[in-house]
């Protein structure tokens, strides 16, 4: 369909919509080429929008082992052992709460268990700020001893993931047709049968995309991740945090570099499943 | 889990094949995470609000009550109701501007053109990365002698310096700013879902029937949008009301504390101040506070689904 009498108009809309595009590339584009500049050129006046000398300095500085070194007054927070925490409890947490949630969302879809309200009065609990809970979290946690510990960390966010792991099921699961699964279970399959055979081929991809979407989200979590670890357990955004109040946020290189490698895999997950994203956060309400 | 009383293999799959036993199985562990993770949590919250306990002084369960005494103070206490005027405020902001934004560029990307993939991929790029790092990132824009003013000198074309991170207004922009850079993409997401999803019937009729494009828009494509608006600003205003990333790694809730938040002033009391039950008081005011809003929306979400399952039926 073509618009009509506003000859301009395709000139108007690359110009705005290129706009937007700059202003959303302008901060990524910027983190980029930090990670890769010299100490010497990180502040400057007029700012430089290459590196004239790119380096990997930073990267290797932030990525060889151990918690931290001091270098001209400088700390520089190492993320080898981050990384491998981040990866340990949005792993586990993420598989844990698709396979129990995915579970229950087929259960309510099909039997009703729970009562119509249940996967409401779920989301309600997770509509409930974060900062509420952690307060008491971190004194609970103290008296069972799960303070600074992966189980800890894995409870919590497998308790945070499973509302979006739920409604996004909810929506997978109800576009299963339901008289193929009565037709296999009158040819004599059995329930776990017709799961395995008929639900989970037709909700794979489903599984998939609710995995990497709570993965992303728990791996950008920062708040209770913060509240509930101290020194054994550190994610990605923790030590950014740790990172940042350590040098007032001067050591901008090496900071560029975490910044960029805690994008760069979520980025590329992101864009996988780019046309499922909205069904963590739609609520059932739009369904396609 | 076993079959108590089930003799071998072959009866555990006939009591795991029950109707009543499949059902409930994955229920069992769910609620059992929420009974033992969250209830207790929830119990301690309001006891250790009627104490007046710090981490500092010895175990929780010997601290005597004092009633009400931390919520008193929590009322009392203007930086607790600054901060959580201000997180009002700055959502207040923040979710008309992104709406209006997004709803000028998904309208914009509503039929097919050249490079209209290219730009919706870039659109949501900013939803992919993680919060800190936007609020780092940023505070190194930001910085006095950074890119972004001297962007601004080149508009303006005299040297400008905005001192964004030192400065009470500008900080507070750049606060407000990063969340809308962030989440204009999530809100672009689901209005070019919306408006993908629109029927085409009505839309046609009415401009078989001489509809203005204005007509069209105002008294049909606006109404059947409603369910997509309703989304939009409950999951924009629900996380702009959790906001604690931002401020934490771009302003550190400067300066002053122009730019703290409820999230991160309950933080600060809890740990920095060690004044755990006041922060269990303040908890609970939050939670009184976004109770209403809560319940409406998910009042709301009921509503529209079950509108949408209705029409889906006929």
């Amino acid at each position: 369909m073509r618009q009509r009498g506003f000859p301009l108009f395709p000139l108007v809309r690359h110009t705005l919509l290129l706009a937007w595009a700059a202003v959303t590339l302008f901060p990524i584009y910027w983190m980029v080429m930090t990670s890769f500049k010299q100490a010497a050129e990180w502040v400057t006046w007029p700012p430089r929008w290459f590196p004239h000398e790119p380096t990997l300095v930073n990267y290797v500085k932030v990525l060889t082992p151990g918690t931290s070194t001091f270098e001209l007054g400088r700390q520089t927070l190492k993320i080898l052992k981050p990384i491998g925490d981040s990866l340990i409890v949005s792993g586990i947490g993420s598989l844990i709460a698709v396979l129990l949630g995915s579970a229950l969302a087929y259960s309510w879809a099909r039997f009703g268990t729970g009562g119509r309200s249940y996967p409401y009065n779920i989301l309600s609990i997770r509509m409930v700020p974060p900062i509420v809970i952690a307060v008491p979290f971190v004194v609970y946690f103290v008296t069972l001893r799960l303070l600074d510990t992966y189980t800890g960390l894995i409870l919590v966010y497998l308790a945070t993931s499973l509302p979006y792991v739920i409604w996004m099921m909810l929506a997978f699961v109800e576009e299963v047709p339901v008289e193929l699964e009565r037709a296999a279970r009158v040819m004599g399959a059995s329930r776990w049968k017709v799961l395995r055979s008929v639900v989970l081929p037709l909700t794979a991809s489903g599984l998939v995309v609710t995995f990497l979407f709570v993965f992303i989200l728990n791996w950008s979590e920062l708040l209770l991740a913060m509240t509930l670890t101290n020194t054994e357990v550190s994610t990605i955004p923790i030590q950014l945090n740790k990172f940042q109040s350590a040098n007032e946020g001067r050591d901008y290189g090496p900071q560029a570099a975490i910044g960029t490698i805690a994008t760069l895999p979520v980025v590329v997950l992101g864009f996988l499943i780019q046309k499922h994203l909205l069904r963590g956060f739609s609520f059932g309400l739009l369904r396609k | 889990m076993t079959a108590a009383g089930a003799p071998g293999a072959g009866g555990l799959r006939r009591w795991l094949e029950r109707e009543r036993v499949f059902k409930w199985l994955p229920f069992v562990p769910v609620q059992g995470l929420f009974a033992l993770l969250l209830l207790p949590n929830f119990l301690l919250l309001v006891y250790l609000s009627l104490l007046s306990w710090r981490i500092t002084r010895g175990a929780w369960w010997n601290a005597a009550f004092t009633g009400l005494d931390s919520f008193q103070r929590a009322l009392e206490d203007s930086r607790f109701l600054w901060a959580l005027a201000r997180t009002f405020a700055f959502a207040a902001v923040a979710v008309p501007l992104e709406l209006l934004l997004v709803f000028g560029l998904a309208m914009l990307c509503r039929r097919s053109f050249r490079g209209r993939r290219i730009y919706t991929s870039v659109f949501l790029l900013p939803m992919m990365i993680v919060p800190a790092v936007v609020g780092y990132d940023l505070s190194m824009l930001l910085i006095d002698q950074g890119p972004f003013n001297q962007l601004l000198s080149l508009f303006a074309g005299r040297t400008v310096t905005v001192r964004w991170l030192s400065e009470y207004t500008p900080a507070q922009l750049a606060v407000i700013g990063a969340d809308v850079w962030q989440w204009t993409a999530l809100t672009f997401l689901v209005f070019t879902a919306g408006l993908a999803g629109l029927p085409e019937e009505p839309i046609r009729a009415a401009r078989v029937m001489g509809a203005s494009r204005w007509q069209i828009f105002w008294h049909i494509e606006l109404p059947l949008l409603k369910p997509v608006i309703a989304i939009a600003v409950i999951l924009r205003s629900m996380e702009a009301l959790k906001m604690f990333d931002y401020p934490m790694l771009l302003t550190q809730a400067g300066p002053g504390n122009a730019t703290e938040t409820v999230a991160v002033y309950l933080w600060r009391v809890g740990w920095e101040f060690a004044r755990v039950s006041d922060a269990a008081a303040m908890s609970l005011i939050l939670l009184v506070a976004v109770a209403m809003y809560i319940l409406v929306a998910i009042r709301v979400l009921r509503r529209e689904r079950r509108r949408l399952t209705e029409e889906g039926a006929v």
